[in-house]
């Protein structure tokens, strides 16, 4: 970690008031990105992934209480005054969302929305911006760009309306682009050509990507760094080599879970997780202990009355767990001792 | 060009908007052939023999059946004619005089009413729960709860006896542009204050939703778009197709509110009219307005349809959202 | 154990670990708690109580009459002693007005909200789930009472029938069954393609007993925190109603007719007019809010 972070995110936490109940949906998260890297945020929904990233762009709704920090080239995000946070939002980080068949504004031209997005943090005309929308969309390689620019979101296919939210979130050329379940709402095929599109433009432009997703081999195929979330918390974070490498590791029962999820890694696995056996904690009330107890075959009487905290056990590996899986082999999910 | 799904749409919404006017006619006839029929009887003065009063049913054709008259009626109406008021006034001409009234009185309050409902939903969807959206949903739920009839009656208390900005009663709304704003003010903020209510309500309640829950939103504000920007550009623009509808379906209730206000403010619209009409059995009178304002609401209820679908890009393509 | 304890995480000693950082304050939680709880319990309270002011009271204390009064007490101002809200021109109490005149609006309201809900379903829900010409049809139906001015029907009747209490409720009636008609098909569609019912239609289940059992339960919380709204905006058109004087004959007691008579002399005696209109707009108010609040516990209709 010689290199200076690019975005640092230390002890997290974000909570909703909602009909009289506190939910925490995020509990103390800590994660840094360098420039150009690739980190893959791992969980089920409700894991507190997606709100984590919101928070670190200033996208939630004003219900919600951020606490901690996260800092972007040295800026501290959290608390500062929306006017400020908005110059860096879209400019120096940019997100892209999970179905694009929502994301893009239904009544709006495609070209419109994409020229409002580099309108909005460079003083250009509108034909320049015109101008540059279209060439954003020759960029995520639409076909037809002057065509397509004056279209509406309905009249693409799901995968081009997906080019179309990324060309948006390049409008600025951010140094730091989020993918929240990027590929999740398309088809398979569709899938990979985004995620390679993705990776072509992360190398093109120099920028950090952190891929949010449910999918572990998703992570195994394009991260470099993994983070698996779970409640709110972070249970298992290491260099996606160290996990799922020829000698990888999962210690963490979750993560292990996860993986068994995925059937076969040569068939890109795009499941959706009810595959764990259970279902993720409530976070109006969450236990003492460590959340994911009810659900883990190894959980005993210590980690219902206490949490364990996220130490780095083995260099560059850090779990969260009591008694966590045997090193070393990923491929046999017996042997579980109690 | 009948492949066209919206001009289909358009079709098929005529269709269906003739036939409810059909209906409407049909229905004011069987309603009208309920009340005592003292037509002849009412035009002859009380001094009438039965026998003149019979002479006169004939020659007038009301000792016809039900069926002969409606169909009498009905080419007569198809023909642009909707027959001759009791004072031997023809239908027509007494709505050419009195429905501009209404419509400028609808007209007003309608604008007034769109117009403060935008500013105010805005302003109120920017922060819900702030004092804004607080004070706007307070006033908003009095206004949905207040009756035409209540709101004109303190306006009047207010502004007319204690204030004196405008008078009591309008009598007429005509005699240029001031005289109409003096005359058409209250019965218009009479008329206009619980559609602003209802269009407020509905208007901030579609805003703060989209800007909860839809992900357009998100991407806006992922630009980096001030929060006015998103709420307008984004927002507003996508509720103003909810608005336009609403405010079309609304209309039918409109007009028969109009008449109450008409009533109280003594405005010569077709509303003061039609209440005369019934209070003397004008049968011909009152299918005349009746037609009118079903004419209106129908007409409304269409012109909301096509306007949302020449508006709104997803139906004007026939998206089909594959 | 194979695996051992990882050494390196400190151990919390003794007693259960706190709980997950409150970041969200107390203060706000409760405020929370307490502003939903009063959405719901400051409207229906008020309610309760004019319901009580109007049908129990009178059964309990003797109040001056509503309709004869002597002229010796006539012009009352506000608050004076016997006659809290004062009386009219000719002696009459107001306040027992008041009471009479909402036990009218009352009545009106319910009875007219539960023959329209009554006949709105029989139509509407048949109409949503059946589809097709009979959708069609019936839609046509409710789409010409819609746009039917209600208020020249309403009038015809009171003037053909000649103006009661019943004749007013069948009169509002034509309003109130089209308003519920096209919400109950409306919410019917919106329910009939769910999972559980078209489970059911495979099944075998028949349809009027798919109606009785699955959509009717389903659809019920929207029309009945939907009733409330529809008794408010009743309870508005009687006042007009009598306000024009096609409504409750005189000389019973109507909200509408107070307002009406209360109108000759608003310039000098603004009271007349002002307490009727007041009542009228706070028992709507009251219920819409209600209304309102039902709706935010169940879920939209």
């Amino acid at each position: 970690m010689s290199e200076e972070a690019l975005l640092e995110v230390t002890d997290l936490r974000v909570a909703f008031a909602a009909g009289g109940q506190e939910i925490s949906a995020v509990n103390g998260v800590s994660f840094s990105v360098r420039p150009g890297e690739t980190l893959a945020v791992i969980g089920e929904s409700g894991s507190g992934k997606t709100v984590s990233c919101r928070a670190i762009m200033g996208l939630l709704p004003s219900t919600a209480i951020v606490k901690g920090s996260a800092r972007l080239r040295g800026t501290e995000l959290i608390g500062l005054p929306e006017p400020e946070l908005r110059r860096h939002r879209g400019a120096q980080m940019a997100m892209v969302f999970q179905d694009p068949a929502r994301s893009l504004n239904p009544t709006m031209r495609i070209g419109q929305q994409i020229a409002e997005a580099v309108r909005t943090h460079r003083d250009v005309s509108k034909a320049e911006a015109r101008a540059e929308a279209i060439e954003l969309l020759r960029l995520v390689r639409m076909p037809l760009p002057e065509r397509r620019f004056g279209e509406y979101p309905h009249q693409l296919s799901g995968g081009m309306r997906q080019r179309v939210v990324i060309a948006i979130a390049l409008a600025c050329k951010p140094k730091l682009l989020i993918a929240d379940e990027a590929t999740t709402a398309l088809d398979v095929t569709t899938q990979a050509q985004i995620m390679e599109l993705l990776l072509d433009l992360q190398d093109e432009l120099d920028m950090a990507l952190v891929m949010i997703s449910h999918d572990l081999g998703l992570a195994a195929s394009y991260a470099s760094e993994v983070v698996v979330m779970y409640a709110g918390k972070i249970v298992e974070q290491a260099p996606a080599g160290q996990l799922f490498g020829a000698r990888g590791a999962v210690r963490m029962r979750y993560t292990r879970a996860l993986l068994d999820a995925i059937p076969d890694m040569e068939r890109a696995a795009h499941t959706p997780l009810p595959v764990v056996a259970g279902r993720p904690p409530d976070l109006a009330a969450l236990p003492p202990g460590c959340a994911f107890a009810d659900r883990c075959a190894a959980a005993e009487d210590d980690c219902r009355e206490t949490a364990p905290d996220l130490a780095e056990h083995v260099p560059g590996h850090r779990w969260a767990c009591w008694h966590p899986c045997a090193a070393g082999d990923n491929s046999e999910n017996g042997d579980i001792p109690s | 060009m009948a492949r066209s799904p919206a001009l289909r749409l358009v079709g098929r919404r005529l269709g269906a908007a003739v036939i409810v006017l059909w209906g409407v006619t049909l229905l004011t006839f069987i309603v009208m052939s309920t009340l005592p029929n003292d037509t002849a009887q009412t035009m002859l003065g009380l001094h009438a023999t039965p026998a003149q009063v019979a002479a006169l049913n004939k020659a007038l054709g009301l000792n016809q059946p039900f069926w002969v008259r409606y169909w009498r009626w009905l080419v007569q109406a198809l023909h642009g004619n909707l027959g001759t008021t009791l004072e031997g006034q023809s239908v027509n001409h007494e709505l050419a005089i009195h429905l501009p009234v209404t419509l400028e009185l609808l007209a007003y309050a309608l604008v007034i009413s769109v117009a403060l409902a935008v500013v105010v939903a805005v302003l109120a969807a920017r922060r819900p729960n702030g004092i804004a959206d607080r004070i706007s949903l307070s006033v908003s739920m009095i206004g949905l709860s207040a009756s035409p009839l209540v709101v004109g009656i303190i306006l009047v208390i207010v502004f007319a006896v204690q204030v004196g900005w405008f008078p009591v009663q309008s009598n007429g709304l005509g005699g240029g542009l001031g005289s109409f704003f003096v005359q058409g003010t209250l019965p218009a903020a009479s008329l206009g204050f619980p559609l602003f209510a209802i269009y407020t309500r509905l208007l901030r309640a579609d805003l703060v939703e989209q800007m909860q829950r839809e992900d357009y939103i998100v991407t806006a504000r992922a630009k980096g778009l001030s929060p006015w920007r998103v709420l307008i550009r984004h927002a507003l623009r996508n509720s103003m197709f909810t608005l336009i509808t609403v405010i079309g379906l609304n209309l039918g209730t409109l007009v028969s509110a109009a008449a109450i206000i008409e009533v109280l403010f003594s405005v010569p619209g077709v509303g003061s009219d039609l209440l005369t009409a019934i209070g003397n059995h004008d049968s011909a009178l009152i299918e005349g307005i009746v037609f009118v304002f079903a004419l209106i609401t129908v007409a409304g209820n269409l012109a909301a349809d096509l306007l949302y679908a020449v508006l709104d890009p997803r139906i004007r393509h026939g998206s089909t959202n594959s | 154990m194979a695996v051992p304890t990882p050494d390196a995480v400190l151990l919390t000693p003794g007693g259960p670990p706190a709980l997950p950082s409150l970041l969200v304050s107390d203060r706000r939680i409760r405020a929370q708690r307490f502003w939903r709880g009063a959405r719901l319990w400051i409207p229906l309270g008020f309610l309760i109580l004019m319901l009580f002011m109007c049908f129990v009271l009178p059964r309990v204390v003797t109040l001056p009459s509503p309709t004869n009064g002597t002229i010796l007490d006539g012009n009352d101002a506000l608050f004076t002693p016997g006659h809290w809200l004062g009386t009219n021109n000719v002696g009459v109490d107001t306040f027992s007005q008041i009471v009479y005149g909402g036990q009218v609006s009352f009545e009106i309201g319910a009875a007219v909200t539960a023959i329209g809900m009554i006949i709105g379903c029989a139509i509407g829900i048949p109409a949503g789930y059946l589809g097709g010409w009979a959708d069609s049809l019936l839609s046509r139906i409710l789409d010409v009472l819609l746009a039917f001015p209600a208020l020249v029907l309403a009038l015809a009747i009171a003037e053909g029938l000649g103006p009661s209490e019943v004749h007013e409720i069948w009169a509002l009636s034509v309003f109130s069954i089209p308003t519920f008609g096209r919400l109950a098909r409306a919410s019917t569609l919106a329910v009939r393609d769910l999972p559980f019912m078209t489970a059911a239609r495979l099944s075998g289940t028949r349809g009027w007993r798919i109606i009785v059992r699955h959509v009717i339960p389903n659809i019920a919380p929207g029309l009945v925190s939907f009733s409330l709204l529809g008794v408010g905006l009743t309870i508005i058109l009687e006042g007009a109603l009598d306000y024009l004087g096609w409504g409750i004959p005189l000389p019973e007691a109507s909200w509408g007719q107070m307002i009406a008579s209360g109108q000759n002399i608003m310039s000098a005696q603004p009271q007349y007019v002002l307490v009727p209109s007041l009542f009228l707009l706070v028992t709507v108010v009251a219920l819409n809010m209600f209304g309102d609040a039902l709706r935010e516990r169940w879920g939209e209709a």
